[in-house]
């Protein structure tokens, strides 16, 4: 069993990030500092959100970039609506409003991928490219600051605070709660019910699947939509987080959620991944991006490192087989 | 032996102006091995595929426990009983293995929760009702093929599997892995469950068949009790003529200095120890050994896919260094690997471009385009040469029988001039005539000069073929036979024997 744990791709990721910390931390002892772990998780959350939407997908052997797009589109158009009739009360609207048109939004991306057989990654293109469009000519180009009144203090309302004597005061914010129970309910839903045993028997093997019974049309029209709402979701937190409405929010991330949910173990080409491991993989991207800087190491540096993070970790898989077939394990599989 | 379960009366199917199958009757009865045999093309997988429902007959009757049937659906057919077992498994890599045996019946259930200890249950309920026990947690992609049968099997019989139909299940099997899979079909036998092995390696089939079907362009020529069956009567009947294995003149073997091919003190870790042989011009020489034995591997490294960590490898008394494929190119060995759909072949693509593309660089014109006349010559020239079946050039590989796409593969090698030529399981999922055109084929090359080192452990395909045999173990050579010095018998005791020495290993 712990040598099981050892080996997994999850405990490899926990170690980098072990080391990257007390790296960090080393080099500029600020580091270690409860704002920071705050700061950190801060960012992060959007990107949890939208990285366990995306998991499942990937699993059944999918690459999404749409999810940007639609968190875009979904809490812009929300956002304009409300404050068109002059709305001013609180935050649950916004979700509601924006998760159902994430949902609409997903199963489209589900419908063009099931109803003609395309590729997902095909589709996503399409509709990534597609929503940011229709969100800048029909919606609006510009971004706006214009909050209701009921959401106006959102931004800082903190599950716990801390004093720090540099920044003031600092906090965990409370949408880290939603992170949470997504990830849970990720985790139960990849586990526990046939839908999710089903995902990651399309991403094994799509014919077989479909010769066992499983209803992968179903099941992909399910993904799409959870990954939907879920781009609702984080495009409705980071507008508030951040307090203005952008149209073209995260038009360049959807890479460094891709990234952290490979580095989480999950397989380009399907059937592998776990929300533990996307977890850990989105703090690593988070972790690369905002605090080498403290190291004093140049912004350009983020991307080489995290480059080269990826390059070992996707050669990890293949540099172990090398080993194992010159080992002469894999007889059975050379030999006829 | 029980009462009759499954009678299949008359049936035909045409695709378009292809007769398929003909006026075929057959039935099997509760517990028996029956097998069905039959060269590629003479209609064994139709029938498969209208017994489990994915094909409807043209004409003729079904029963399956006496219920009457014009056309099966697949449903219907799992539903009385029926489950095939295909070469690929149908399983899922990524899963462990409790959760591939249980899937079916998890989705069946229509449960939309998972009960991981009930998943557990219910695999180790099938892998002991074939007295098997794996490991439930670790993923399929971690097993052996054997192993990934046994699930298969285990998998068919939770799904309330009475009659169970395996498709080629020794294609991918070690000698001793085969004995194993008896083992537990015999078990099967004894709990009333039928068995309809599908196969044309004969020697197994007289193993295991309680009765012996055999089709031939899509006739049955024979129907009995295999009990007393020979394998020659066998042959003949599937191909219509004998296969006279008696008269086989061999290539003179000219003896040169220096030798084609030296191998001495070859050695890869964890692999192979001190290999060492020579290889005369117009020789073909066998290797041979089981699983665990390394002979792929030995393969591999004289090809440079896995190059060899110590020893000299001299070709024409020149010693090269082997350290890629295209340094064995380079020094004239060509290798013809087991896996032909994956690793020899562009199944999309036309039978002549699979011919000429280890010859492309010579084919081009002044402008460095490709001449497409003499591509065709040149491909049409090796379709003659090597008899292979097809009405053109232009069609795709994977138009083509096994045989004549290992043949295909064998053009290829040769259209590039080789001296030296590795085998490697040449014959595997090939059918018994084709077979020995390959073997005649094989010892044709070996006339007209060029070195052949056979890899394979079918055995009569060794004794026909080849002048000398090498045979490994655990990654050493263990023993040498010159032809006509061993019969085939005393080889099949050589290969086994210490395979009790090696699994305690």
């Amino acid at each position: 069993m712990l040598r099981k744990v050892i080996k997994s791709n999850e405990f490899v990721i926990f170690l980098i990030l072990a080391f990257l910390s007390l790296m960090v931390g080393t080099i500029n002892p600020a580091f270690f500092s409860i704002s920071t772990v705050f700061d950190i998780l801060r960012a992060a959350i959007v990107y949890f959100i939208m990285a366990f939407g995306l998991l499942p997908i990937m699993i059944a052997g999918g690459i999404d970039i749409s999810f940007v797009a639609i968190a875009a589109v979904t809490s812009y158009a929300t956002h304009m609506l409300l404050i068109k009739y002059g709305y001013q009360g609180g935050i649950v609207p916004y979700y509601l409003i924006a998760c159902a048109m994430g949902l609409l939004a997903g199963l489209l991306n589900g419908f063009l991928v099931t109803r003609f057989n395309l590729p997902v990654f095909n589709v996503s293109l399409a509709t990534f490219t597609m929503w940011y469009g229709f969100n800048l000519f029909f919606v609006g180009a510009t971004s706006n600051f214009d909050l209701p009144k009921g959401t106006v203090g959102y931004y800082a309302k903190f599950l716990i605070t801390s004093q720090d004597p540099l920044v003031g005061t600092t906090g965990l914010h409370v949408s880290i709660l939603y992170v949470i129970v997504i990830g849970v309910f990720i985790w139960w839903l990849l586990k526990y019910t046939t839908i999710g045993r089903g995902v990651y028997a399309i991403g094994g093997n799509r014919e077989v699947a479909i010769r066992s019974g499983f209803n992968v049309t179903m099941i992909m029209l399910v993904i799409f939509a959870i990954m939907g709402i879920l781009s609702a979701i984080a495009g409705v937190t980071q507008a508030f987080l951040s307090r203005y409405f952008n149209p073209v929010i995260f038009i360049g991330q959807p890479l460094d959620v891709l990234a952290a949910v490979i580095l989480g173990g999950a397989s380009v080409t399907g059937g592998r991944g776990s929300v533990i491991g996307t977890a850990l993989g989105v703090l690593l991207i988070q972790l690369i991006n905002r605090t080498l800087i403290l190291t004093g190491i140049p912004v350009e540096w983020q991307k080489l490192v995290l480059g080269i993070i990826l390059i070992l970790f996707t050669s990890i898989p293949a540099l172990r087989e090398r080993r194992v077939r010159r080992m002469g394990h894999t007889t059975e599989l050379l030999q006829e | 032996m029980g009462e009759e379960i499954l009678r299949v009366e008359h049936i035909s199917k045409r695709f378009g102006g292809v007769v398929a199958l003909d006026d075929v009757s057959l039935s099997i009865r509760k517990g028996e091995t029956c097998c069905l045999v039959g060269e590629n093309g003479s209609g064994k997988s139709t029938l498969i595929k209208i017994i489990s429902g994915v094909y409807i007959p043209d004409e003729g009757d079904i029963y399956v426990n006496s219920h009457h049937y014009k056309k099966l659906t697949p449903i219907e057919s799992i539903h009385e009983g029926i489950q095939v077992i295909y070469q690929d498994f149908s399983l899922f890599p990524n899963l462990t293995v409790a959760e591939n045996i249980a899937i079916n019946e998890q989705v069946a259930s229509g449960k939309r929760l998972v009960n991981w200890k009930e998943i557990e249950d219910i695999a180790r309920e099938g892998l002991t009702k074939i007295n098997v026990s794996l490991p439930l947690d670790v993923t399929v992609e971690t097993l052996s093929t054997a192993d990934r049968q046994l699930i298969a099997i285990a998998k068919a019989l939770l799904a309330k599997g009475r009659i169970i139909i395996m498709d080629e299940p020794t294609t991918a099997l070690t000698q001793k892995e085969i004995k194993a899979l008896f083992k537990v079909i015999n078990e099967l036998k004894s709990q009333g469950i039928s068995i309809l092995f599908v196969s044309h390696k004969l020697s197994e089939v007289t193993e295991i068949a309680d009765r012996t079907v055999i089709l031939r362009n899509g006739k049955k020529v024979m129907d009995q009790d295999a009990k007393g069956l020979e394998i020659r009567t066998m042959e003949y009947y599937m191909t219509g003529r004998e296969i006279d294995t008696s008269v086989i003149t061999f290539a003179e073997v000219v003896p040169v200095t220096p030798p084609l091919l030296r191998v001495e003190n070859l050695n890869l870790s964890h692999g192979f120890f001190n290999i060492s042989f020579e290889l005369g011009q117009n020789e073909v020489l066998g290797i041979t050994g089981l699983l665990g034995s390394e002979r792929t591997e030995l393969a591999l490294s004289l090809f440079g896919m896995l190059p060899a960590d110590s020893g000299n490898i001299y070709v024409k008394g020149d010693r090269v260094e082997i350290k890629s494929p295209m340094d064995a190119v380079r020094h004239g060995i060509g290798y013809v690997p087991d896996d032909r759909i994956t690793q020899g072949l562009f199944l999309d693509q036309s039978i002549s471009n699979n011919i000429v593309v280890r010859i492309i660089e010579g084919l081009k014109t002044r402008t460095g385009l490709l001449d497409n006349r003499t591509k065709s010559e040149q491909a049409n020239q090796w379709i003659r040469q090597l008899e292979i079946k097809t009405p053109s050039g232009e069609l795709p590989v994977k138009s083509l029988s096994g045989g004549n796409q290992q043949r295909v593969v064998l053009a290829k090698w040769l259209a590039s001039n080789p001296q030296i030529l590795i085998l490697n399981g040449p014959t595997v999922g090939v059918d018994v005539g084709s077979k020995a055109e390959i073997h005649e084929l094989i010892r044709t090359l070996a006339k007209q000069g060029i070195g052949i080192l056979l890899i394979s452990d079918d055995i009569p395909e060794l004794i026909q073929t080849c002048h000398r045999i090498l045979l490994m173990r655990a990654g050493k050579i263990v023993g040498e036979f010159h032809q006509g010095e061993i019969t085939e018998q005393q080889l099949y005791s050589e290969l086994i024997a210490g395979t009790l020495v090696e699994s305690s290993r």
